[in-house]
């Protein structure tokens, strides 16, 4: 049983880091390519126009590519966790089923006509089909988290006899208090990642000296995008959201923020460490005291619990993986705000474009996003644990108990190496994209 | 759990379809992104609409017995499909185009 936990966790955790590559581009993508196509309508400046349909051709591939491996994802519900839905499927079979039926048509409808389409509709119109492919992509986003919401914090259910969950409450699964600054959340550090890829497309045109007229507009809006996104990816969603984790998930907060022992007076923040599980204590660390008191509950003195106040089961089953993934992404934000700073002031100072070193870290810095997105999200499931509906339904319960540990891993080998296909694939077709550049319409 | 590497496989197929008719019929062609765009589309449309006549990665591992025999039928579908979406969508486009002169 043990070892089709983890084999099922590890196929899951692999499916679902792949594919989260390429929705959180298209999501924040999305919002850019509306604010080009306004700015052209607003100015009718042809690289405008050009520039949102070069972006709407990179996330045409993104798209592409999300399908494709979203598709295991929903295999795996009914293969790998067939007692998860059986027992949750009339809840969270709804959320996902609206994700699908409104999300992704709305999207993909009008992602065909913004690409086919401006001739025949003109510029207003084609517009609106651009605002219709954010719409959907992100009510997209708003659908998965609100499942998700519910799985971090259940609302709006009851229990039936024979085990299964039930909605009492449909309007709750929108309302959950987990929903909105997760959400928000989320939609900035995609818009964090699309700024960052847009900016480092912009500094590698700068610096191969070919579309720098491209180049130049690609780095600015990034640069603007990619900081604002990132403060509010701080401030005031991550605190929210770290709220939120606070009140509900306390166990899970004491992990992630590696307190082990529950501090009389104040808890402290700590900057770097190494979780000892043996002896239970961070080696190593650097802290600031009454910090995380005075953040989560604006009183220096507050007392956290620590991981010492909980039972074993209780406490998320990782609490290492669970503490990196969420200093990772913290000090990854902290890093995007600094860079992204730095870049609008030499941008103001007229030094941007002809700083080599700031480009050439703007365009490297570009996986980076995605490492911190993805932590991101490790930090939230790995904090469930061991979860998979917060305090109802553990995860050792939701799996498929007729399926083999060697059956998945035959499986997970398998989509191993197709992914490796399809992300050599998506590669060449992006690069070679991004090679060919924005073309200037033909009339 | 074979069934979702069926899915996947057969996504591949319907993109190698496009391309390769793309290749060949070059005024129906969108480029490499487009067709394989158009591809993976393609083979899901009809695999998903058709699917269920016999041939969708379910029947292909029903009682967790290989159908090889449904397997090619699968990627002949999604071949084809992939091919079919390449065409259709072009005639769509230059439809489009026609229509506003």
């Amino acid at each position: 049983m043990e070892d089709m936990l983890f084999y099922d966790r590890l196929q899951f955790a692999f499916t679902i880091t792949f594919h989260y590559i390429f929705p959180q581009l298209t999501m924040g993508l999305s919002l850019l390519i509306v604010f080009f196509k306004w700015k052209y309508l607003r100015n009718n400046i042809e690289k405008y126009n050009n520039t949102a349909k070069f972006f709407m051709k990179i996330f045409a591939i993104n798209f592409t590519m999300g399908v494709v491996t979203g598709i295991p994802l929903e295999f795996q519900f009914g293969t790998n966790w067939a007692k998860f839905s059986e027992l949750t499927g009339s809840i969270i079979g709804q959320t996902l089923a609206m994700e699908g039926m409104f999300s992704f048509f709305l999207e993909s409808s009008f992602l065909a006509l913004f690409i086919f389409g401006e001739k025949l509709m003109g510029q207003k119109l084609h517009f609106l089909t651009g605002f219709l492919v954010f719409l959907g992509s992100w009510a997209s986003g708003w659908f998965i988290l609100a499942t998700n919401a519910w799985m971090q914090h259940p609302v709006g259910y009851e229990i039936l006899e024979n085990g299964k969950f039930v909605l009492n409450n449909f309007g709750a699964l929108f309302t959950n208090p987990w929903l909105l600054p997760a959400f928000l959340h989320n939609q900035l550090a995609s818009v964090v990642t699309s700024s960052f890829v847009v900016a480092s497309i912009g500094a590698f045109y700068i610096l191969r000296n070919k579309q720098t007229e491209y180049g130049k507009l690609f780095l600015k809006t990034g640069v603007v995008f990619g900081l604002i996104s990132s403060v509010l990816l701080a401030f005031p969603t991550g605190d929210w959201n770290a709220k939120n984790v606070a009140k509900y998930q306390p166990a899970a907060f004491a992990a992630m923020e590696g307190i082990f022992e529950t501090e009389e007076a104040g808890a402290e923040i700590v900057l770097i460490g190494q979780p000892n599980m043996v002896e239970k204590k961070l080696d190593n660390k650097i802290a600031v005291p009454n910090i995380l008191s005075f953040l989560t509950y604006q009183e220096w003195d507050k007392q956290i619990p620590g991981m010492d106040q909980f039972k074993k089961e209780e406490l998320p089953d990782n609490v290492p993986a669970l503490y990196y993934s969420y200093h990772i992404m913290v000090g990854l934000g902290t890093i995007f705000i600094a860079v992204m700073a730095l870049a609008l002031f030499f941008l103001w100072r007229k030094k941007l474009y002809s700083s080599k070193a700031l480009l050439w870290t703007i365009m490297f810095l570009v996986p980076f996003p995605y490492i911190a997105n993805i932590t991101g999200w490790y930090t939230a499931e790995l904090g469930r644990q061991p979860y998979l509906v917060y305090g109802l339904l553990k995860t050792s319960e939701g799996i498929s108990p007729t399926v083999s540990s060697g059956n998945t891993l035959f499986t997970l080998l398998g989509f191993v190496a197709l992914y490796m296909l399809l992300g050599l694939l998506f590669l060449v077709l992006v690069g070679k994209t991004i090679n060919e550049g924005p073309k200037p319409q033909t009339h | 759990m074979t069934e979702t590497l069926i899915s996947l496989v057969s996504i591949l197929i319907g993109i190698i379809g496009a391309n390769i008719t793309g290749f060949i019929f070059k005024k129906y062609s969108f480029g490499v992104t487009g067709n394989t765009i158009a591809g993976v589309f393609g083979s899901i449309f009809l695999i998903k609409s058709f699917g269920r006549l016999g041939f969708n990665p379910l029947f292909i591992m029903q009682n967790g017995t290989f159908n090889t025999s449904l397997l090619i039928i699968n990627c002949i579908v999604s071949f084809f499909g992939g091919s079919f979406a390449v065409i259709l969508i072009s005639m769509l486009k230059s439809k489009m185009n026609n229509n506003n002169g």
